[in-house]
């Protein structure tokens, strides 16, 4: 009897034991959000020259063409905008990491904007224009705006009320904000850019667009606008996207068959702010699986280039010379619209739903 | 007297309904050939010689191993089974047999199924390569005696257990690539108790075969990452088993074992491709305890009740931003600093298994049993709503029936009821004919796998070239496989030629599939942005076929053998929205694989003794979906063991050896797959010191003492 009891002893033990050792050890979760904001801080410490500060925020990439439109836009934006700090920051957080970390190069810290405005807010900026650098104003501009709610209502109460008060916050609008202006100033901005391919074939351009059932502010429709306004210009140019129902790549060569174009060249671009994995992947990558539809058509395994060049995307000559592979950024036309937006940015209703107004 | 009598009227009804009926006997000669030949277990469930085993079984046998010296299990599985590949990275070890995966192969150890996936791999550093006693390969189905999961086949490692009442035995292996494995053991039996304790450690630092990345994956041509092929790792392992005689007929035990394991990433300069901010760690825990009940020389009882803990943590090298939960309120932008770990999933089981069998008239050999489990998954941030629950039932009953010389006849069936998919039979059916030295076996088998708790509710973002999301699907149903084969065997004491051509189709296959974005749920799209969306989906009829040839021929000093695999797959995936069935590839599938080896054992004096090997592997080329095929590629081995006695205690052996002479190493770029992860020449040097003194003691759980000649 008494070695059972022994043994039981013993396997008790075990059983502590081992339940001691899996247990985990969490970390304190607030030290870590001040210890990382308390580097953000550090930063904008180190480059505050001014009052007022203008953060540009874009999804992010990882891409070093991306790097080098985003480097650009900021140096461009310092140029036109004497008199304000210019930040870029990124909502990827998969995109941040990568870019602030790696062996042997120089960190590059794009922070989430609700770390930056944080920032902003402990250093007190008179004056803050939060830019989109979406293309439409649909769910990931609305994210942008949520951020800038969040820091207006001082959701983390450590920000002074009364600089709150005094402060302007402004938010300058994506590049298609407005259905008629805007939209008519990038087709125009983009003729410039692309008329010498439109005369020679069609330029089919790639916007990104939301998914369907995502599609909440109804922003998809800039691109059929947009479409709309450069075949007003010039029947050769085709808007299409990767995720907007009945849109995609699909849907262009359908209706550049229904115009009757059935032969000749299709370039094409992205219509996105950078050149990233969508423009190198999706567009101009040698992908053709051409399995994978869902009910509008889409063939998401095949590349754009892939498509067109085959019979069953019309049998076009398309290739890696057609690939026209620079995003909005790198065009400084279009750069100037998203400037145009800066210096129109105005302040929007931080206190009430978190949907943009 | 009357439980054998409805014992046996069960034994009978079980095998009239799977159509099976047959009478007259012999088990004492299978007693005595338990004597001589090896012993195998995995098959039935219970002790059958393997020349009479009714279900065919492939055994790496104890002596094998030792003149193979293998680095890890992979090493070992996937040179000295032609069946089996790999297929190693950061998630596992991307085992293959017969074209099927991890996910459709039971590994047990002891006949206790191992614990804890990472994308459905089984962590193998939790098999300590120096403590095997032998492994049996049970091809196909096998889920009427082992449930879930069995449907390509079962790997059963057999661990040594000591019989002595003093034992302690050292073993280090180095080898290149800063190669360790370490290996520690102490045995003590008094009285009534035994206790072994074992520590294992293995670490490698891991290589890099190219540093090219695919330039088709990269913005540029990349011919500095820093990504490797294999990467460094280190884990080690403390167990403890405690076995207490209640009396001759009684035996408990208890044993716990810790084990902990880090992969390290390194980091490079390009964010696109190389740079890592978190390196992977597991930690691992397991209790149980059960006994054994010699009821008398043929019948026993046995009661097995485990927990198994596999915790899965990013372990961070660099700063890094997560979603996580913070006061229970969702918080994107979630801060980790080098140093700190994030739980990523935690897995827990808990089984109960209750068998009994016993030998009846008219010479059955009933095996009946009940088990229960119990899945518990903590993936905070991977599974929808944190958590996810599953529960399982079964009942098993299987019977042997040999009483004719020539004929052996085995059924069994599994009635299993799950909260996901409710009830489901799966039956298993053998026979085996003896003519001389020559066995006809046949069998057919269903399988089946449970859909994993992560394969219902998974939530994962890979963030490798491109964001990847991977989902979970609640409307997933249980793979069902069906297997036949038929095994033609000719064995005396010197040779024995195996083929074994078979046929599995398995249904409603569960695998990742890319799916249209507009398929994944658009918050998750909007956050992500992924350039690839995959979710678990049963495939329909997928199917592998081939065959299986094995020889083994010894004279003298001499041991000579191979294998040979034939292999082809199809898999058909309905495409809803065509109405149609596609067919594709299962990935990693080579149409040719074989094993070949030569063996030389001399004893120059009572105080020493050499061997010799010489031993390859082979493949073709492996097909994949995507990223290229694997070429193929072969490789060789020569060993050498040296073994010492001192005195009447101690045994010292020195293995020695080189691996992949020709120094053939797959320099395919990074990112596409390769036939095979070889860095190419390694060598390797094995030291161990064995201490043994006092009376052997009899472990109830010991199966019987293998003569492995036969094998070798």
């Amino acid at each position: 009897m008494k070695k059972i009891k022994f043994m039981m002893l013993a396997m008790m033990a075990i059983m502590v034991s081992v339940g001691f050792t899996a247990c985990s050890d969490d970390d304190d979760p607030v030290s870590n959000m001040e210890q990382y904001q308390r580097t953000v801080d550090a930063t904008v410490k180190a480059q505050k020259k001014s009052n007022k500060a203008i953060l540009l925020v874009a999804f992010g990439s990882t891409w070093q063409q991306a790097y080098d439109a985003f480097d650009e836009t900021v140096e461009a934006y310092k140029s036109a905008f004497s008199g304000y700090d210019v930040y870029l920051s990124f909502s990827s957080a998969i995109c941040i990491n990568r870019a602030a970390a790696g062996e042997n190069v120089a960190p590059r810290n794009f922070y989430a904007p609700q770390f930056w405005l944080e920032a902003f807010g402990r250093v007190q900026y008179d004056e803050v224009i939060v830019q989109s650098l979406q293309v439409i104003p649909g769910e990931e501009f609305s994210r942008v705006v949520n951020a800038m709610k969040d820091f207006a209502n001082n959701s983390n109460g450590d920000i002074d009320d009364e600089y709150l008060s005094k402060m302007t916050l402004k938010l300058g609008q994506p590049l298609m904000a407005s259905a008629d202006e805007d939209v008519e100033n990038l087709a125009k901005a983009i003729n410039t850019n692309f008329s010498a391919q439109a005369a020679k074939g069609v330029v089919a351009f790639m916007g990104h667009g939301n998914p369907d059932e995502y599609d909440t502010y109804k922003a998809n429709v800039r691109y059929t606008q947009l479409e709309k306004a450069l075949q007003k210009i010039n029947k050769n140019y085709s808007v299409g996207t990767v995720d907007m129902s009945e849109n995609y790549k699909t849907n262009v060569k359908d209706r550049m068959q229904d115009a009757g174009i059935t032969s000749g060249t299709v370039y094409c671009a992205p219509l996105m702010s950078i050149a990233g994995d969508h423009a190198h992947n999706d567009m101009a990558g040698d992908d053709d699986e051409w399995e994978f539809n869902d009910e509008n058509g889409e063939m998401e395994g095949t590349s754009w280039k892939v498509y067109f060049a085959d019979q069953r995307g019309g049998g076009y000559t398309c290739n890696d010379e057609t690939m026209l592979n620079k995003g909005l950024l790198e065009y400084a036309n279009v750069r100037q619209l998203w400037m145009n937006h800066t210096r129109n940015a105005e302040a929007v209703d931080y206190y009430h739903s978190k949907n943009p107004e | 007297m009357k439980l054998r009598v409805v014992l046996t009227w069960a034994a009978t009804a079980l095998m009239a309904s799977t159509g099976v009926w047959a009478q007259t006997p012999a088990a004492d000669s299978l007693r005595r050939e338990r004597l001589l030949e090896t012993v195998v277990v995995t098959g039935t469930g219970t002790q059958n010689a393997l020349k009479n085993t009714p279900i065919e079984t492939e055994v790496i046998s104890g002596k094998m191993l030792r003149q193979y010296a293998g680095q890890s299990i992979e090493d070992i599985l996937g040179s000295l089974s032609s069946s089996i590949d790999f297929g190693e990275n950061d998630m596992g070890s991307h085992i293959q047999m017969n074209g099927l995966g991890n996910g459709y192969i039971l590994i047990l150890i002891d006949g206790k199924r191992i614990h804890g996936d990472n994308g459905g791999e089984n962590d193998l550093g939790l098999i300590d390569p120096q403590n095997i006693d032998r492994i049996e390969i049970v091809k196909g189905a096998s889920s009427a005696l082992y449930g879930s999961d069995a449907i390509a086949g079962v790997i059963n490692i057999i661990t040594k257990k000591h019989t002595e009442a003093v034992l302690l035995n050292n073993s280090t292996r180095v080898g290149s690539y800063g190669d360790v494995r370490q290996h520690n053991s102490v045995g003590l039996s008094f009285g009534k108790w035994a206790s072994l304790t074992r520590f294992q450690l293995q670490h490698s630092d891991g290589w890099q075969n190219t540093s090219v990345e695919d330039p088709s994956q990269t913005e540029f041509l990349i011919t500095d990452s820093r990504n490797k092929t294999v990467n460094r790792y280190t884990n080690y392992q403390l167990a403890e088993r405690l076995t207490y005689a209640l009396n001759p007929a009684v035996e408990l035990y208890a044993d716990g074992s810790l084990y902990w394991k880090r992969i390290y990433r390194p980091s490079g300069k390009y964010a696109q491709s190389d740079v890592k901010t978190y390196d992977m760690e597991y930690q691992n825990a397991s209790v149980s305890g059960g006994g054994k009940w010699k009821i008398n020389k043929d019948d026993f009882v046995t009661l097995d009740v485990d927990w198994n803990r596999h915790a899965y943590y990013y372990n961070f090298t660099d700063t890094t931003l997560v979603d996580g939960y913070v006061n229970g309120r969702f918080t994107p932008y979630f801060p980790y600093f080098p140093g700190q770990k994030d739980l990523q999933s935690d897995q827990q089981r808990t089984m109960a298994n209750l068998k009994g069998v016993f030998l009846l008239p008219e010479f059955n050999r009933l095996s009946v049993g009940a088990e229960w489990r119990y899945d518990w998954l903590d993936a905070p941030m991977r599974v929808a709503g944190g958590r996810a629950t599953d529960n399982t039932e079964a009942l098993f009953i299987q019977d042997e029936w040999n009483k004719l010389k020539w004929l052996q006849l085995t059924g069994g069936m599994r009635l299993t009821r799950n909260e996901q998919f409710g009830t489901k039979l799966t039956p298993k059916l053998s026979a085996m004919l003896s003519l001389g030295d020559f066995r006809i076996r046949t069998t057919w088998s269903k399988g089946f796998k449970t859909p994993t708790p992560k394969e219902l509710h998974y939530r994962y973002v890979r963030d490798m070239n491109g964001t990847y999301l991977y989902l979970g699907n609640t409307d997933l149903k249980p793979q069902r496989s069906d297997y036949f084969s038929l095994n033609g065997e000719y064995r005396t004491g010197r040779l024995s030629i195996s083929a074994t051509p078979y046929y599995n189709k398995v249904r409603d296959m569960i695998a990742l599939v890319t799916i249209p974005t507009t398929a994944a749920p658009g918050d998750l799209i909007v956050t992500y942005d992924p350039v690839k969306v995959r979710q678990y989906k049963n495939l329909e009829q997928a199917k592998t076929y081939g065959v299986d040839v094995t020889a083994r021929y010894a004279v003298g000093e001499w041991s000579m053998g191979g294998g040979y695999s034939y292999l082809d797959t199809e898999a058909e995936q309905y495409d809803s929205n065509h109405e149609r069935m596609r067919r594709v590839i299962i990935d990693g599938m080579a149409h040719h694989k074989a094993n070949v080896f030569l063996n030389w054992n001399h004893s120059f004096t009572r105080a020493y003794k050499l061997g010799v090997g010489l031993f390859g592997r082979m493949s073709t080329k492996r097909y994949y979906q995507i990223n290229g095929n694997g070429k193929g590629y072969q490789l060789w081995r020569l060993t050498t063991s040296h073994t010492f006695l001192r005195g009447k205690h101690t045994t010292y052996a020195l293995d020695a050896g080189v691996d992949n002479i020709f120094n053939y190493c797959d320099r395919t770029y990074h990112g596409l797959h390769l036939g095979t992860t070889s860095p190419g020449r390694t060598v390797y040097a094995t030291f161990n010191i064995k201490f043994s003194k006092g009376k052997k003691f009899n472990n109830n759980n010991t199966n019987f003492k293998s003569n492995q000649d036969e094998e070798d």
